[in-house]
């Protein structure tokens, strides 16, 4: 697998002997390339500071990163290149307008002269901004500062794109836009790596994650590997929905191996089964008599709610 | 690298141009250098003496206004410079492109000394101009030649605060902080240790001579060829004048800490207008000349050069190696 981020034993530490407070405490992550990485944790977890060592802000206590290939403490300008970075907490020239913040920026960005207007209202495009190009940033609302903190990551063509907090303050109109910008950017191979500590954005649009706690990793994997070892320990749940006045005859799914628990609720039967069982039971209701009852059957994911929670347990084990 | 300081550079001289902050500075330099010179040319067509030619004299009004514009204009520029940046979020944008930490501050400092040179020759120019105008002055090489080094030593010495209060912004997260703390310390080296000085010298050697105040006070117009009125033995004059000296010394010794007093020493010896410590003895009617002026006052021009090295150097180490989150 290749690697778009490798980090070894990373450890961070703030402050002096009286004071010290470790951020990071031994991360060993690995993001893929072309992955979307969500980076799950609450706040204070630790995200902020990694991405920031990532992108050679801050310098690691110990321990190693690199980035595309790239050491995160010695090459920080090189990977700054690559890499589009949407920080938390940032700002824009409140004096200047949106287009001549952006131009300014892709001044930095190594923008050849004549292309950073185009690019910067390629970028205003593509969040939704470039009617407001000419705008000074002062009338701007959070969520539109937010939209431009974006366009100023699209500047120039990163092979990863980091976001810390993107979706903070934007509306879930917004919200929305941003998951389909990041599907499309992922879509044309770039690797995104997302840090955030709203849950339901982990399991809209990544493809991998990892949780992050006081600092150490408690996980990290594909979401369906996630998802997978929490069902291995929590058990796996199926959905079946039968047809309204129906009756479901439960017998022969009670006899089925590894079954723990079985609830109705209306037209919804509930199965809790110690092992994976979805090929037996889709064997079991497209036939007689079940075929002609069963309207569908899902398997029911873990929320990331419960992950979370799992991992978390888990941990303190 | 140089291509940001200069986007860099272009930016910060672009803001700080357009700034009402930088206009309310010059406009009020301005004023106050064209009110001082007015006031002066003024003094003269009334009948007061003329100690040296009219140019200089109005120079050295110009001066007196720029000893206490230009530490204003510096600390205008530099208080949130870097703390304004952390404050607002902008820092962590630029930081977050391919450049250096050194690009950001070089491209502050470039832009700094291209404003501040700029305000204060215009200001210092246009209050020189008005004056011509006004009173119909011939201005000599001399004249020129002394205005154009007052003009470099005042951006110079206006760097100084810049540099002082840049360091301060370094550490800062917020620009009131740094804004309060900039002041405080020009408060302190323009007014205070002045003060503190002679309160000082006056400790360490105990009361001036009684009679010979009085007899000071009503001779001191005279002073460099008077008589003595009241009665007062020269022996008492030269008892007063001793302690005087004395009290000079030390006071003199505790302000070389403050930037200001060497700004004043030059321009002081430059234009000869009375600001600064007494130095007996060493005033006459007739003004040194400028390599003179640039020999006697090496020193001072020394540490009004040194001064801001020092500082950007701090600068430049505290924010190079301070690590933004």
């Amino acid at each position: 697998m290749s690697l778009a981020i490798e980090t070894e034993k990373l450890v961070k530490i703030y402050g002096n002997k009286k004071t010290m407070v470790k951020a990071l405490n031994g991360i060993d992550m690995k993001v893929p390339k072309a992955s979307v990485f969500g980076l799950f944790g609450p706040n204070g977890s630790g995200k902020t500071t990694l991405i920031s060592i990532l992108v050679g802000l801050l310098l690691p206590t110990s321990g190693s990163a690199r980035v595309l290939g790239f050491d995160a403490a010695r090459d920080s300008v090189e990977i700054r290149r690559r890499v589009s970075l949407l920080p938390e907490g940032f700002g824009f020239y409140d004096h200047m307008t949106a287009l001549e913040n952006l131009v300014f920026l892709a001044t930095l960005d190594g923008v050849p002269p004549d292309q950073r207007e185009e690019r910067a209202l390629e970028a205003l495009e593509k969040v939704g901004l470039k009617d407001r190009a000419n705008a000074k940033v002062s009338t701007f609302s959070r969520g539109m500062r937010q939209r431009l903190g974006v366009a100023q990551a699209l500047l120039k063509d990163p092979e990863l794109l980091i976001f810390d907090e993107p979706t903070v303050g934007i509306d879930p109109e917004g919200a929305a836009e941003f998951r389909n910008l990041v599907r499309r950017m992922n879509r044309e191979g770039r690797t995104i790596l997302l840090s955030t500590h709203l849950l339901y954005e982990v399991g809209m649009i990544c493809t991998h994650a990892a949780i992050i706690r006081e600092g150490r990793l408690l996980v990290q994997g594909s979401v369906d590997e996630l998802y997978r070892s929490v069902r291995e320990a929590k058990g796996f749940r199926y959905e079946i929905r039968v047809k309204p006045g129906s009756e479901m005859p439960l017998q022969e799914i009670r006899s089925m191996p590894g079954v723990i628990e079985i609830t109705q609720r209306d037209n919804h039967v509930t199965v809790l089964t110690r092992n994976d069982i979805g090929g037996s039971l889709f064997s079991l209701v497209t036939r007689n008599p079940y075929k002609d009852i069963v309207e569908s059957l899902t398997p029911i994911e873990p929320s990331w709610e419960e992950i979370y929670r799992f991992y978390q347990e888990e941990d303190k084990k | 690298m140089m291509r940001n300081v200069f986007s860099i550079a272009r930016k910060e001289f672009t803001d700080a141009v357009t700034s009402k902050r930088l206009w309310l500075i010059a406009g009020i330099f301005l004023l106050f250098s064209i009110a001082s010179t007015y006031s002066t040319s003024f003094g003269f067509r009334i009948g007061a003496q003329r100690t040296t030619r009219l140019m200089v004299q109005i120079a050295s009004s110009i001066a007196s206004a720029t000893a206490y514009m230009a530490p204003l204009l510096g600390i205008a520029l530099a208080f949130d410079a870097i703390s304004g940046e952390r404050e607002r979020g902008t820092l962590r944008i630029l930081l977050s492109r391919p450049i250096y930490r050194e690009d950001v501050i070089n491209g502050k400092i470039v832009s700094a000394l291209a404003v501040i040179g700029l305000t204060i020759t215009v200001s210092s120019l246009a209050a020189v101009s008005v004056s011509i105008l006004l009173h119909n002055i011939s201005v000599t090489i001399d004249d020129v030649s002394r205005i154009g080094l007052f003009i470099v030593f005042s951006i110079v010495f206006s760097f100084a605060y810049y540099a002082l209060s840049l360091f301060v912004s370094t550490f800062s997260s917020k620009s009131s902080h740094s804004l309060v703390v900039s002041i405080g310390i020009w408060i302190f080296f323009a007014f205070i240790l002045s003060v503190m000085s002679s309160l000082i010298a006056t400790a360490i050697l105990g009361p001036p001579p009684t009679r010979a105040i009085t007899v000071f006070n009503m001779s001191r117009r005279q002073f460099g060829n008077f008589t003595t009125p009241g009665g007062a033995t020269p022996q008492e004059l030269e008892e007063y004048l001793s302690y005087m000296r004395k009290v000079s010394e030390i006071s003199g010794a505790i302000q070389a800490f403050s930037i200001n007093y060497h700004y004043t020493q030059i321009a002081n010896s430059l234009f000869s207008f009375a600001a600064g410590p007494l130095e007996f003895g060493q005033r006459g009617s007739t003004i040194a000349s400028i390599p003179t002026v640039l020999s006697t006052r090496l020193i001072d021009i020394i540490v009004l050069i040194v001064f801001p090295i020092v500082f950007l150097v701090a600068s430049y180490m505290v924010f190079t190696r301070r690590q933004e989150k």
